[in-house]
């Protein structure tokens, strides 16, 4: 049975189609990330779920229970928002204990629950502390804490790191995981930051325009797209994409892509729908294109416009002349590489670079993924 | 030479910026308050020379019955206009309620304020008329005569106060309404989660919220009870026999009908006193917040 489960969700704002016909179904201890671009329908989602908003039509089940009409208090969920929203007014403990003084539990257990919670997320100091004597981490620490004492169902964090700095958004990222695995609870976790997605995810939702485009493990989000969107959202820096189109067909597709020589890309789905002359987006993983073009087939040249370094890798970013890439991070037609450790060529060298067909995507007009390289590494 | 020019500038920007407010304020308040209390110190008609009287004007008024009168409906003032913060509060949670038609409902209460005091006031002397008043046909509706609360010396104080408490009922709604307005979404929604409804919803997530608001509204309707004099004129003139005059509306009579200048003061002088009392207060309370956030 499914901790969590939505049927057909529908929601409506005033002519506008917030949330299209969702199908989830979350099983129990699950770590679920939502993820999309702002305005893709997840903050709704979840808050739909958490039974703050109210949804067109279509039921949401929690444990077992249909719980479409229920107030949030009742869902059995807990929600860390954003802002942290904790009560101004109260202590850290009486923030995290509110929740149960509502429901009337003898005073013991609250403090029990608190005492717990706050140990766990090691607050322990602060419990007498109004909230605007805190850190924005304590704070986080201390929604989280509100969220442990109700002993949910279902967490739902909403955006819950965004306004951290970067070196405690690491460190929160990896103590919400070690949380998960110590609580062992189902977790739906909405961000627009696909590292946090990767990282944090037993499964990502990936929502567009009020739509689930794909659900699966971050790996195979990441290494088998079911279009062009997911492709492009997930992974840092971004594919690479080019266009082209096809000018023979046999168990794969040969292209031509201004800027490259012919490109046959090995294998295709048996339900591509391809014809000869088709307009086709190539993908290639920065990680896929070397400098070093030994055994790879397609090889190009370009010029060098920015090289950073990151350490460990070398992110390039290079002018292939003809061979110009659409949709990229940095808003330019420009190639972009991902290098392992070593000296980059200087700024304005030119480099010869190539990529293994098998390593490539491809994309139809419509979006669609028609060939993966589903087998490789 | 520039550099120092600029310098001192710099450092008088502050200063120069206050300067006309603060001028207005030591001319307009301090001056006046203090020139108030030293008239209160001797006899004097408005015209010729001020004869010292050291504190036999507070002593007179010791021994007035009508300044004890006058107190007394300060009091009355005050402790009816307590209402107005609750009742605004309440009338502002009914009017931001979604429902379709509500907008006109924020006006009509929202109208009181945009009439003059003085309409107010002639408003209500129609409403409270014993033959053709609104009150007097909803009396003979249920069979009964409507007393003439404008000419009972009981009743009068609260008739004029109730009168007055319209508008400001209107006031601390659109005070409680800018409040809920920018109560804190998630806040609202962790509390939601948190399984808090109706009254333990308002109590502990909404009210806390409106503190800062809640304060401002009975700091102005304690000021404003303490200074009202305008309706008391268009209704009563202090009347039947000064039973609804207040301290201000005392002061007034005493200084230009009676031309007892010294004695008029001394009246604003205690009313001064009294109204420092509730001053001092919200001055405390707005810097404790202040150095607080």
């Amino acid at each position: 049975m499914s901790d969590v489960k939505l049927t057909s969700v529908q929601k409506h704002y005033a002519g506008f189609h917030a949330l299209k016909d969702i199908e989830l179904s979350i099983e129990p201890g699950e770590f679920v990330v939502m993820v999309g671009p702002s305005g893709c329908g997840k903050s709704t989602l979840l808050k739909s779920i958490a039974g703050l908003e109210e949804i067109s039509s279509g039921s949401i089940e929690i444990a077992g229970r249909d719980v479409t009409r229920e107030e949030p208090g009742d869902r059995g969920i807990a929600m860390v928002f954003q802002s942290y929203a904790l009560y101004p007014h109260m202590t850290v403990a009486e923030n995290m204990g509110f929740g149960l003084k509502i429901m009337k539990r003898p005073k013991a257990e609250i403090d029990e629950a608190v005492r717990r919670a706050a140990e766990i997320l090691r607050i322990t100091d602060y419990l007498d502390k109004k909230p605007a004597q805190l850190s924005g981490g304590q704070r986080q620490r201390v929604a989280i804490g509100r969220a442990i004492t109700r002993r949910p169902h279902v967490f739902l964090f909403d955006e819950p790191l965004s306004n951290l700095d970067a070196a405690l958004r690491t460190q929160m990222r990896v103590e919400l995981a070690t949380l998960h695995k110590r609580l062992g609870a189902t977790m739906i976790y909405v961000t627009h930051d696909q590292v946090e997605a990767m990282t944090m995810a037993d499964r990502i939702v990936v929502l567009r325009a009020g739509r689930i485009e794909q659900v699966g493990a971050p790996l195979e989000l990441y290494r088998n797209p079911v279009n062009h969107f997911v492709a492009s959202f997930l992974g840092a820096p971004r594919m690479n994409f080019v266009e082209g189109h096809v000018i023979a067909l046999g168990a794969g597709a040969t292209l031509e892509v201004p800027g490259l020589p012919p490109v046959t890309i090995p294998a295709l789905q048996p339900d591509h729908g391809l014809t000869v002359g088709d307009a086709v987006t190539l993908g290639i993983r920065p990680e896929h294109l070397k400098t070093n073009p030994g055994g790879t087939v397609v090889i190009a040249e370009a010029t060098i416009r920015l090289a950073e370094q990151l350490g460990r890798e070398t992110v390039l970013y290079a002018d292939a002349g003809a061979l110009r890439t659409t949709g990229s991070d940095t808003g330019t037609d420009n190639v972009t590489l991902l290098l392992d450790e070593g000296a980059p060529p200087a700024d304005g060298s030119t480099i010869r670079f190539g990529f293994d067909p098998a390593y490539a995507y491809l994309f139809r007009s419509d979006g669609r993924t028609v060939s993966a390289p589903k087998s490789r590494t | 030479m520039l550099r120092n020019r600029r310098k001192l500038l710099h450092r008088a920007t502050p200063a120069l910026l206050l300067a006309p407010g603060l001028l207005l304020f030591l001319v307009v308040i301090v001056f006046s308050a203090l020139r108030t209390f030293w008239i209160s110190l001797h006899v004097w008609d408005g015209f010729g020379d001020m004869a010292w009287a050291g504190l036999a004007n507070y002593v007179e008024l010791w021994g007035d019955p009508q300044f004890w009168v006058s107190l007394r409906n300060n009091v009355i003032w005050l402790v009816v206009f307590l209402l107005a913060p609750p009742l605004g509060l309440a009338i502002a949670l009914l009017v931001n309620q979604k429902i379709r038609s509500m907008r006109l409902a924020k006006s009509l209460f929202f109208m009181p304020l945009v009439l003059s005091t003085v309409t107010v006031g002639v408003i209500f002397v129609w409403f409270y008329d014993p033959t053709y008043g609104l009150l007097a046909l909803i009396f003979d509706a249920f069979g009964g005569t409507a007393p003439a609360v404008l000419s009972s010396d009981t009743w009068v104080t609260l008739a004029v106060v109730f009168a007055a408490l319209w508008p400001q009922v209107a006031f601390c709604m659109v005070l409680f309404l800018a409040g809920l307005n920018n109560l804190d979404e998630e806040i609202i929604g962790a509390g939601r989660v948190d399984n808090a409804r109706g009254w333990q919803m308002l109590r502990h997530v909404v009210l806390p919220q409106l503190r800062q608001v809640a304060f401002i509204a009975v700091a102005i309707s304690m000021i404003g009870a303490l200074r009202s004099f305008d309706i008391i004129a268009v209704m009563t003139s202090g009347g039947p026999f000064g039973s609804s005059t207040n301290l201000a509306y005392q002061m007034y009579e005493e200084s230009l009908f009676s031309y007892r200048f010294g004695y008029g003061a001394a009246l604003a002088t205690v009313l001064f006193a009294i109204m420092m009392v509730f001053i001092v207060w919200y001055l405390i309370r707005l810097l404790r917040d202040e150095r607080g956030a």
